[in-house]
């Protein structure tokens, strides 16, 4: 008995259900690296494998239909192997993916109850979406209340709310609405209410009646990227867990890993000297940054913010 | 630090072809992690990808198809992100699949003449063959010339020569026939010729006109491990690189981390309440060996034969 609730508790296996691509770093090429780097196990189900991320405007590969899905979990399911302590879903393409995922998180807690669900709810960003509109109301109606951690950007939590985000004040009552919505922890993982020079992130948790929210200024790099937010919500997933929900520590070490990669991204970037920039030139430099990843050294800190 | 230096230099991204489970440690499961902890990128085509490896005698899921690794390949090189320092093959299903890695070999030495390609010629074990045997002539006639690192078991070192392997004199003169074939550098990864408590490695290399050949004793475990193989090839494919081709210390190194790794597996294996014929009870414990990978504490040296 001992030994059995001693090794639940080290438990750090994750289910992660996102994009693999060949070449390059999104979806679960992005998570996968940094969450083994800090000590979890991460079981991949690919829900396409394609030769790289769609920003390039050309790409080849698979998709991965509910019912494979449904196929490997059955497999998993079998063999006794379906026991995880977090489930991550990234980037989801179609409403009956979505509908197989909420049978998924469902048996997930059956086998154990104090599962973690980490969602990354990707709709869209900048003010358009990127997945089919009927996905919108089973993120909100079905899949928020299952989830325990929530990373939308500034557009998602706009429609997931139904509500404008125009200030501090408005992204801290959109927080509220989306733990009345049954969920524990809500990151905003990037808004556009900082400056110029800065981006906003905003980390929101009400456990057991307590609220507590934290605000961090993120440098902001010229530059745009693919793939941060998976990488963002894989190392936001590892801190929560290895500093027991700590909000204002697990901001600062994965935003002081974002900026080491972005920096060093850029660096190999601007390197290669190319006329122009292509999406390759600049895809994550993440297996070069390793002990960023071990040992974020933190600069940059969050703030509490008095509500 | 001389080696980190080294690394910076080249390019270190590895294109490997091989199976993928989502729970367990086999294919790119077992080579993906190590590798990137070694400092090389790594662009995995999922073979398969199942729920868990075979051995479990249950499991479901996908098998991608020539036409579909086609696909891959052509987004790759349409986005020209087919630059690679090395190519990686593990076990392969089928002829049309095997046939068509033949042709991406090729494809892939024309982007980069100085590819390495290692190839680790699955075919089977124990006197068994679990490929369909229409397989042994391409590997024998077509693949092996075109590889640079061949890492058969005994086995299939005996399939790809027609020569019996029952002693050291043997299994150096296969290695000799393997050199004739085209090959630069053959590693038998593990042979029972060695004593009950000791399973026995050679490699063999031919560069430039010299030969060198060592071998090493490794302890054996009572256990039966599955990924073991494809372990072994990652981490000697990144040891021949960082070490620029030093054949008895990448065989040293290899075999340092495999048996922590092994040590790690039969140590957890012991604290679990499942039955020893359960496959889940002998999973490698790849994650929490970090260190042991990133720093083996070589122990056990490799000899030097006179050949
Ligand atoms: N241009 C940038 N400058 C600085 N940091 C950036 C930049 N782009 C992304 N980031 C980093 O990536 C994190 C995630 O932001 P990003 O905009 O990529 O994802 P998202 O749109 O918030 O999430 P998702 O699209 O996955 O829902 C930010 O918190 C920030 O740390
Ligand atoms: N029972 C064991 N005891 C000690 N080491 C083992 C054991 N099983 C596997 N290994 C390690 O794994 C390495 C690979 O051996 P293994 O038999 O798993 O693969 P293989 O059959 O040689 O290769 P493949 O099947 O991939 O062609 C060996 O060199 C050894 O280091």
């Amino acid at each position: 008995m001992g030994v059995f609730l001693l090794m639940s508790n080290e438990m750090h296996k994750v289910l992660s259900i996102q994009s693999h691509v060949v070449s390059g770093y999104v979806g679960n090429k992005s998570a996968t690296f940094p969450l083994q780097v800090l000590g979890f196990e991460v079981d991949a189900i690919n829900s396409v494998q394609f030769s790289n991320h769609t920003g390039y405007g050309y790409w080849k590969g698979q998709v991965l239909n509910d019912s494979q899905l449904g196929d490997l979990m059955d497999g998993l399911k079998s063999n006794g192997l379906d026991k995880y302590s977090h489930l991550l879903t990234g980037y989801i393409g179609s409403e009956s993916f979505l509908l197989r995922v909420v049978e998924v998180v469902r048996h997930l807690r059956t086998v154990n109850e104090k599962l973690v669900y980490v969602c990354d709810p990707v709709l869209g960003d900048n003010g358009q979406m990127y997945v089919p509109k009927e996905m919108l109301p089973i993120y909100r109606d079905r899949i928020i209340p299952l989830a325990n951690i929530l990373t939308p950007n500034q557009y998602e939590a706009e429609l997931l709310t139904g509500e404008k985000i125009n200030n501090l004040d408005d992204a801290v009552r959109a927080m509220t609405l989306l733990h009345a919505k049954g969920c524990d922890i809500v990151v905003l993982s990037s808004s556009d209410l900082g400056s110029e020079n800065h981006l906003l992130a905003l980390a929101s948790s009400l456990i057991d009646g307590k609220r507590k929210c934290v605000t961090i200024k993120i440098p902001r790099f010229k530059q745009n990227f693919t793939g941060t937010g998976d990488l963002f919500t894989a190392l936001f997933l590892a801190w929560m867990s290895h500093t027991q929900d700590d909000l204002k520590a697990s901001l600062e070490k994965t935003i002081a890993t974002m900026q080491a990669v972005l920096k060093r991204t850029i660096e190999h970037g601007k390197s290669l000297g190319n006329e122009e920039s292509t999406p390759g030139n600049f895809e994550l430099r993440l297996i070069q940054s390793k002990e960023e990843i071990e040992k974020p050294k933190v600069v940059i800190k969050a703030e509490v913010l008095n509500i | 630090m001389g080696v980190l230096r080294i690394m910076s230099d080249g390019i270190r991204k590895v294109l490997s072809i091989q199976s993928h489970v989502v729970s367990g440690y086999v294919g790119n499961k077992s080579a993906t992690f190590p590798l990137q902890l070694l400092g090389f990128e790594v662009d995995g085509i999922n073979s398969v990808q199942f729920s868990n490896h075979t051995g479990y005698g249950y499991w479901k899921g996908q098998v991608l198809n020539e036409s579909q690794f086609g696909d891959l390949m052509n987004g790759l090189r349409s986005n020209g992100l087919d630059n690679y320092s090395h190519l990686l093959t593990g076990y392969i299903g089928s002829e049309s699949f095997l046939l068509r890695v033949v042709d991406v070999v090729r494809h892939l030495r024309k982007v980069n003449r100085n590819l390495v390609y290692v190839c680790d010629p699955v075919l089977g074990d124990n006197g068994h063959m679990y490929v369909p045997k229409e397989m042994l002539p391409l590997y024998r006639d077509r693949i092996i010339s075109l590889s640079n690192i061949l890492t058969p078991n005994q086995f299939e070192a005996e399939l790809l020569t027609g020569e019996k392997i029952n002693n050291l004199d043997d299994a150096v003169r296969a290695m000799k026939l393997l050199h004739a074939k085209g090959c630069d550098i053959v590693v038998l990864s593990s042979s029972d010729f060695g004593s009950e408590d000791h399973l026995l490695a050679l490699a063999s290399s031919h560069i430039n006109g010299k030969r060198k050949s060592v071998v090493i004793k490794i302890p054996r475990f009572k256990q039966h491990f599955t990924g073991t193989g494809d372990l072994f090839t990652a981490l000697f494919l990144a040891w021949m690189s960082r070490t620029q081709n030093d054949l008895k210390t990448s065989m040293e190194k290899t075999i340092a981390t495999m048996q922590t790794v092994l040590k790690k597996t039969v140590d957890y294996s012991e604290g679990l309440e499942i039955e020893n014929s359960s496959s889940r009870k002998f999973e490698l414990r790849l994650i929490q060996s970090k260190v042991d990978i990133e720093n083996p504490n070589v122990v056990i040296k490799a000899e030097v034969l006179q050949t």
